[in-house]
């Protein structure tokens, strides 16, 4: 009896709490989606290139867990909070009519974990469908062979998404109905009447300064931590990170505080020259503002770190799949009757279309004095020309690399033009004193600096003579993934290579491409695979590409999937909590706009009355945080400048700004839909 | 407008409430009608239907049966904006539990009906400060409602109930809530803008001291009514008058005690 009671109970809070539960639903697919992620197939497959990345990802899923579980608190307490409060007049009730107050206590348990239940019951198979599309969405897009697939339940994550999910509910719940067992019945029953306003009016001529004050405190506290954050977040001092964060967080939370006043000093103002709901709206906006400034600002500070999130996953997601393009397919270190033994051989002849040796060497001369001299020549030329760059960051990096780069790497004309030419680019054309540069994908960075520097074909000194470099810059690799990384090299004709370098240094790299057909056949990965399998069986040392894809393909993931985790399980508590919080505001004034509604205002101007306050309510938070944002990201892509700005990249990032706005667009609508409903049930005559 | 005009007609009215077993019979045909300016009282015991018939009237309810017809308009049949244009502006209300909103002003809460029938501020400022004088509320106007005392917030609900210039002013137990003396304070206002300005007012009362007020007053039992009390002018007093009703309740209420 009493279970079913329980279960009528908990039938209705779904119902009148869609937005909630339904953000229940979506936390409890995050949870596991992120606490599989290690028996995803794409993870397992990595776990094979790149392990050690691999196992330090997976150290961080229980820090993600963690931090989702506290928001997800964060989100039950507030959600259910407003929901107690609203039936504090039933429960007052209850004790009335003579319910203990432990009976009370059981029966707001056993609701909480009967709609957790439900909410598992339809999270669970949300989740593993979900799971199981991203991982043959994933297997699809790289070869079915490479990422075996097959249906994986991961039950650890189960069970902890369970057990997480549901202990966060109950704690939670357990905290708020032992905070209201301390009430007297009669504190339930008057509960219902929601907070009068509580500025006195004696203080009214004071309110406008003061929350003057108040605002702009917050702003000040929030400029100097912009103001920080983008000049000192470079230097990655965690005492500046700290005092920025404080500050910041400070300055959101004041900014909120006052701005209720605020808005309360503005309607009064405006109340005698408005018509219509005007002063209606804004004086339930104010409320709002006023009563939840708390759970206001935090739900900013979590659309801002939603918003730092997005950006930070796109960039690098967007920066690693731009780099390092195919060249050779496979690169071997050894001797040349070991390799060519093998590439000849029966087994692996098939598969091959070629295989040269790669020329390159370090130009180290013997005596150091001349060593010294020959440095500062080699470089000057560049470096002048550098020099009259404007000045960056990155130029300053440049020139620094470049005085470090004492004895230069050279590459043999002949074999980085095989490199070119199996990739069907023009090769290059060399003139007796001209010689060209490369620089590694690595230090992309620097490229466009270098390019603009080299259109004036600055000198450059080998041994004793001047030569002038070639004002295009190669950056495709000479290796298949990482066998060399050269940061800044010189691409010389093989007359200067074999004086310089010549039979001093055996050639040590060796290079292969797969055939072409081949590749057609099974798509590059897979062929890649095949062929990477039959050689491990002769012993080789090699690398190929395929783990240089892998790797790509891991950063991407690692930093896009858990970036866009953290900011999606963001965004959607911070609206889930805004959204409710509006919604119980509403419901616990309804009167009001009933009281509105005989006194003339008609459903249609009452709705969009409460339409307004939501544009504005979402609004003061969304354009506070996406204001911090700006800075937010900004200071952010400063600290970190291996992630720059192209017009791609911008591209990419103005399509995730339209997301969110789409995002929160819904979202609003929804709500608005919400609040019609809400306003139309409780103004219909008999 | 000839003062002969009948501004309000109730015709026949029927009101029943839910279906079947727990089906009830609120009003069984109830006809009267208001002239204007008059000051009509209602009295009736608990359950006699006092407060559907006043909703009714306010566009709050509909009737099962019959016509309300407000300057000839049967109000009753109304819907949406139809609705929406009359309720505020043509009939104003003293409800009980009809409260001042909470998180406006005095003044906000006032000029609110003026606001939402789109009048322009100046005309809004003008109406207030008369009956801010008339209702002697100035010193409350900018505060909220958690902030004043009862007495003076049935006022201030009394000055928006007027402020429109309603053709008709319903209250249902302005007085039930306030103690002696505020009750006389606010009886005293609207008697008097009932007198100066010749406004239109319905009210529902327990009270015989209230009542006293009134130019006449329909006594309703069950559903329907069955006396009615008119105030002698000139010359009758108003305690004269409320020794009446006194008179009336004791007969026919068969013990007035669960009248009072
Ligand atoms: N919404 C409703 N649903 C069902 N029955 C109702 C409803 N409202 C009123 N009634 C019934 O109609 C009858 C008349 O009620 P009404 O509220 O008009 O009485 P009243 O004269 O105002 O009483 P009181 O003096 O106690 O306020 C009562 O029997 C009441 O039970
Ligand atoms: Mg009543």
């Amino acid at each position: 009896m009493f279970f079913d009671f329980i279960k009528r109970n908990s039938r209705k809070v779904r119902k009148e709490n869609g937005v909630y539960f339904a953000s229940l639903v979506i936390s409890i697919v995050a949870f596991y989606v992120i606490l599989s992620l290690g028996e995803q197939d794409i993870i397992v497959y990595l776990k094979t290139v790149e392990s050690d990345a691999v196992e330090r990802l997976l150290l961080m899923i229980p820090i993600l867990y963690a931090v989702s579980l506290f928001f997800v608190f964060f989100l039950v307490y507030f959600a259910n909070r407003y929901q107690l409060q609203q039936r504090s007049h039933e429960f007052g009730m209850y004790l009335m009519m003579g319910m203990k107050q432990s009976k009370l206590f059981v029966m707001i348990m056993g609701e909480t974990l009967w709609n957790g239940l439900v909410a598992l019951c339809i999270g669970v198979p949300i989740s593993l469908f979900l799971t199981e599309l991203i991982s043959l969405a994933t297997s699809r897009l790289i070869g079915m062979g490479i990422i075996g697939h097959e249906f994986r339940i991961s039950w650890v994550g189960l069970g902890l998404t369970v057990f997480g999910f549901i202990v966060v509910q109950l704690l939670a719940v357990f905290i708020l109905s032992f905070r209201m067992s301390g009430k007297e019945p009669i504190d339930l029953l008057k509960d219902q009447k929601e907070k009068s306003q509580r500025v006195l009016s004696p203080v009214w001529s004071m309110v406008g300064i003061l929350s003057g004050a108040v605002l702009l405190l917050g702003a000040i506290f929030l400029c100097v931590a912009y103001g920080l954050a983008v000049l000192y977040l470079r230097s990655l001092d965690y005492r500046i990170f700290a005092l920025i964060l404080i500050i910041g967080i400070c300055g959101t939370f004041i900014l909120f505080r006052g701005l209720g006043s605020l808005i309360g000093a503005w309607v009064k103002r405006k109340s005698s020259s408005s018509t219509g709901l005007f002063v209606f709206t804004a004086r339930q906006l104010q409320e709002n503002v006023l009563h939840q400034w708390g759970s206001l600002a935090i739900s900013s500070l979590l659309i801002l770190m939603a918003m730092v999130c997005f950006a930070f996953g796109t960039s690098t997601a967007l920066n690693n799949s731009a780099t390092s393009s195919r060249t050779v397919d496979f690169t071997f270190k050894g001797s040349e009757e070991e390799i060519v033994s093998a590439l000849t051989s029966d087994k692996l002849a098939p598969y091959v279309n070629s295989y040269n040796v790669m020329e390159l060497g370090n130009f180290s001369p013997i005596d150091s004095e001349t060593s010294e001299n020959t440095a500062a020549r080699t470089w000057s030329g560049l470096e002048e020309a550098i020099s009259k760059e404007e000045n960056s960051e990155e130029k300053e990096n440049l020139l620094r690399n470049l005085s470090m780069n004492d004895s230069p790497y050279y590459i043999s004309l002949s074999s980085y033009n095989t490199i070119l030419t199996s990739i069907n680019k023009a090769p290059i054309i060399l003139e007796d004193d001209e010689v060209a540069m490369y620089s590694d994908e690595e230090y992309s960075y620097s490229y466009d600096i270098l390019r603009t520097a080299l259109q004036n074909n600055p000198t450059i000194g080998i041994g004793e003579k001047q030569y002038e470099l070639m004002s295009t810059l190669y950056t495709s690799n000479v290796v298949a993934d990482r066998a060399i990384t050269l940061s800044y090299a010189l691409i010389v004709p093989d007359a200067i290579y074999d004086s310089f370098i010549g039979r001093s240094q055996d050639p040590w790299l060796w290079n292969m491409t797969l055939n072409a057909e081949f590749i057609e056949e099974k798509g590059l990965m897979q062929a890649m695979y095949e062929v990477e399998q039959l050689m491990n069986t002769f012993g080789l040392d090699f690398e190929s590409y395929l783990s240089s894809m892998g790797r790509q393909l891991f950063y991407t993931v690692a930093g896009s999937y858990t970036t866009f985790y953290l900011g999606i399980m963001f965004l959607i508590i911070a609206n889930t909590v805004l959204g409710i919080n509006f919604l119980m505001q509403q419901r616990s004034t309804r009167h009001r706009y009933s009281t509105v509604a005989m006194l003339g205002a008609s459903i249609e101007s009452l709705c969009s009355s409460a339409r307004k306050q939501i544009w504005l309510y979402f609004g003061l938070v969304i354009s506070v945080s996406l204001v911090s944002s700006v800075f937010g990201i900004w200071s952010l892509l400063t600290a970190f400048p291996s992630t720059t700005l192209s017009i791609e990249n911008s591209m990419v990032v103005a399509i995730i700004l339209i997301v969110f706005i789409v995002f929160e667009l819904c979202y609003i609508w929804m709500i608005q839909r919400k609040s019609d409903e809400e306003i139309k049930k409780f103004k219909e005559i008999e | 407008m000839n003062i002969s005009d009948k501004l309000l007609q109730v015709k026949a009215v029927y009101k029943t409430f839910g279906e079947g077993q727990s089906e009830t019979v609120a009003l069984k045909g109830v006809s009267f009608d208001v002239l204007p300016g008059e000051f009509l009282g209602i009295m009736g015991a608990s359950g006699s239907g006092k407060t559907t018939l006043l909703n009714s009237v306010a566009t709050m309810l509909k009737p099962t049966a019959g016509q309300i017809l407000l300057e000839g308009k049967n109000i009753s049949s109304f819907r949406g904006s139809q609705l929406a244009k009359y309720r505020g502006s043509k009939i104003g209300y003293l409800f009980q539990e009809f409260e001042l909103i909470d998180n406006l002003t005095a003044r906000e809460n006032i000029i609110l009906p003026l606001s939402i029938h789109g009048v322009n501020p100046e005309e809004q400022e003008e109406q207030l400060q008369k009956l801010v004088k008339q209702f002697d509320i100035e010193s409350v106007l900018n505060k909220f409602p958690s902030q004043m005392s009862g007495g003076q917030k049935q006022r201030v609900a009394a000055a928006r109930a007027l402020i429109s210039n309603p053709s008709i002013v319903l209250a249902d137990e302005p007085t039930g809530a306030l103690d002696t003396k505020n009750a006389k304070t606010l009886m005293d206002k609207l008697y008097a803008n009932n007198q100066e300005e010749g406004s239109t007012i319905l009210m529902v009362t327990h009270d015989a001291n209230a009542a006293s007020y009134c130019s006449r007053i329909l006594f309703i039992q069950d559903g329907v009514i069955f006396h009615e009390l008119r105030k002698k002018v000139p010359g009758e007093t108003q305690n004269a008058f409320y020794e009446r009703i006194l008179t009336v309740l004791a007969q026919l209420g068969g013990g007035s005690s669960n009248v009072l």
